[in-house]
């Protein structure tokens, strides 16, 4: 306490006489100018070479490594040959592999959808300061918060036939018997799967999709209520066209989370009936860590990378031209 | 990032304020009941978890599971203690090094001939998924000894959390007033002096958000540590789990599997819920730039 009492005071007249001479200073000083850059910069340079270091050994490194691998034979132990492209060429040949491409894209198909709806819907109702919305919107966000490891775990046990809570209430629905197996069949699996995703990520898009609304200049809707705008109108003519770049953007991130998805089918299905829930990552998983072919896994991998890039990257082109065509 | 907080309604609402409220408690009754229920679950004792479902069976609530997967050979707190650790130091690492980056992308005083190219570079990184070169990943970090090594795990999240940690750092430091550090130049000091007793509470909110991100993600990781960590002994709580699950320790006992859910849960809800203004404003500084 006492210090502090005592070096306000000081402090306060020492910035003030610095303020006042801040330009003569550096009029004076502008012979030396550049040599305080140089130092400033070397600092620069010093201060971001932990973070480069981190990205160059574990993100640049590993990606260059992964091409080099692809194109070999690599087992965990022993010697590798260099197989050219072969390792892409298989990929085709490879039934499962194609199998779990078109399980991933189905798995996509479904869950896009309904998280862009209900993440749409919930942003509607938590985007004001009412009374609430911050507590409705803590809510909504919390499955993504707890992720999706931890609420696997917790559906395993409410999907088992007879003692699960979901049979329970599906059965007093008339919907499901008690005695379902969920867990056994592809279809049943695909769809709990997928009520958990759209529960868990939903809360991701509300945020996003809250920011953009927030976003809208106020007086687009006064001056729409000017014009008599019933409240419809205004959503379908002032709110949606200027969302289209944060609707895009929750949609490419939903998309490129379910085309990496894994955790939830590992814990749930294991893949299994047999293969058929096999999503991309846990056959890149089986191949390269159970079966230790790395370089077919790393092929596969390189693939996946190369799509999501291109979604990331169509993303930027529909938000620029969406901007331009705004203007 | 100066994120101002919208005092007032962006539009006018839909339906009237009970029709709101009504949805707006409908709608988090369903969003939550599925983790209260968990909690709920976790105090069944074992031996009713896996009968039908009945009221009688919630009549004797029971600390047991808890305790049998402390005492059993689950021996859960080793696991929760290996997630603690990974987790927070991922967070205190991913903090400093994206804090110190941030400031040298953000202030024109350090600013360095290439510093845009390789922020750029790094922000690029953003969207090279992690599941895309885990076998390259796991033949370097075999090689450098980092298998099976919670530091391994530790400098694999801290890697894969810089990209988000720098940018949200060079946002903050970017909106500091150029007199701030002005003043503590001619003061004479610093770069570092500066950074430390100047501009440090001014980054402490950006740092939070940045703390708070790399340790939910470590926390809840499982596909890395499921690939990196061999031994039981190493596990963090997520991988963990799925020895419970699988019923490697004798029969599959789901009041164990439930409590040690539970028990995942519980970091991210304190946490989240305790800091939430800094989260949500991470995510939306993300969107509103993205």
């Amino acid at each position: 306490m006492l210090p502090n009492i005592r070096n306000r005071p000081t402090r306060l007249v020492e910035s003030r006489s610095t303020t006042a001479d801040v330009g003569a200073a550096s009029f004076a000083r502008r012979p030396h100018r550049s040599s305080r850059l140089h130092a400033g910069a070397r600092a620069g340079w010093l201060l971001s070479a932990p973070a480069i270091l981190f990205i160059a050994v574990f993100v640049l490194f590993p990606l260059g490594f992964a091409v080099y691998i692809s194109l070999t034979d690599w087992p965990l132990i022993g010697s590798y040959h260099f197989i050219g492209l072969g390792n892409y060429v298989q990929l085709g040949s490879d039934a499962t592999f194609v199998q779990s491409v078109l399980f991933t894209l189905k798995y996509t198909a479904i869950v896009t959808l309904p998280i862009l709806l209900v993440g749409y819907g919930l942003a509607l109702l938590v985007r004001s300061n009412r009374p609430g919305a911050i507590v409705f919107r803590t809510v909504f966000f919390l499955p993504y918060v707890v992720g999706l490891a931890t609420e696997s775990y917790m559906l395993v046990l409410e999907l088992q036939p007879d003692s699960g809570a979901v049979n329970f209430l599906l059965s007093r629905l008339g919907i499901a018997k008690a005695s379902t197996a969920w867990l056994v069949d592809a279809n049943l699996a695909l769809i709990a799967v997928s009520v958990l995703v759209v529960w868990f990520a939903s809360g991701l898009t509300m945020v996003l999709l809250m920011a953009g609304m927030q976003g809208v200049p106020r007086e687009l809707y006064e001056s729409a209520e000017i014009d008599g705008a019933s409240w419809w109108d205004k959503e379908l003519h002032v709110t949606l066209p200027l969302l289209r770049g944060t609707i895009a953007l929750s949609l490419i991130i939903s998309v490129i989370g379910s085309f990496l998805a894994f955790t939830q089918f590992y814990i749930l299905t294991q893949g299994g009936p047999g293969t058929s829930t096999d999503t991309v990552v846990m056959w890149i998983y089986q191949v390269g860590f159970v079966q230790l072919r790395l370089g077919e896994a790393t092929a596969m991998s390189l693939v996946l990378m190369v799509v999501v890039g291109l979604i990331s990257i169509g993303q930027f082109i529909f938000l620029r031209a969406g901007r331009e065509e705004g203007q | 990032m100066t994120f101002k907080r919208t005092t007032r309604p962006a539009t006018s609402e839909i339906g009237g304020g009970a029709l709101y409220l009504a949805a707006g408690i409908a709608l988090s009754v369903i969003f939550a009941a599925p983790l209260i229920w968990a909690v709920l679950r976790s105090f069944q004792p074992a031996s009713l978890i896996g009968s039908p479902l009945s009221s009688k069976n919630f009549s004797s609530l029971t600390w047991g599971n808890y305790s049998g997967l402390a005492t059993g050979p689950t021996n859960i707190l080793r696991h929760v203690w290996n997630s603690l650790i990974v987790a927070s130091a991922t967070a205190v690492l991913t903090a400093v090094v994206a804090t110190l980056a941030g400031y040298a992308f953000g202030r024109p005083r350090l600013r360095y001939r290439g510093a845009g190219v390789v922020f750029s570079l790094i922000l690029v990184t953003l969207m090279i998924p992690f599941q895309a070169i885990l076998t390259p990943l796991f033949l370097e970090l075999h090689v450098l000894d980092l298998t099976n090594s919670l530091l391994g795990l530790i400098l694999f999240y801290t890697a894969y959390n810089l990209p988000f940690g720098v940018f949200v750092m060079r946002n903050t430091f970017t909106h500091i007033p150029q007199e701030m550090e002005d003043s503590a130049a001619v003061d004479g000091a610093g770069v570092m002096r500066t950074l430390v007793e100047v501009l440090r509470p001014l980054v402490v909110p950006g740092m939070a958000t940045t703390v708070l991100y790399a340790f939910l993600f470590a926390w809840t990781e499982f596909l890395g540590a499921l690939i990196f960590l061999t031994s039981d002994s190493k596990l963090t709580l997520p991988v963990a789990l799925l020895n419970v699950e699988s019923g490697t320790y004798g029969s599959v006992n789901f009041g164990f599997l439930i409590a040690g859910a539970v028990i995942a849960m519980i970091p991210c809800v304190v946490l989240y819920v305790a800091l939430q203004r800094y989260y949500i404003r991470g995510l939306m500084s993300g969107a509103v730039k993205g």
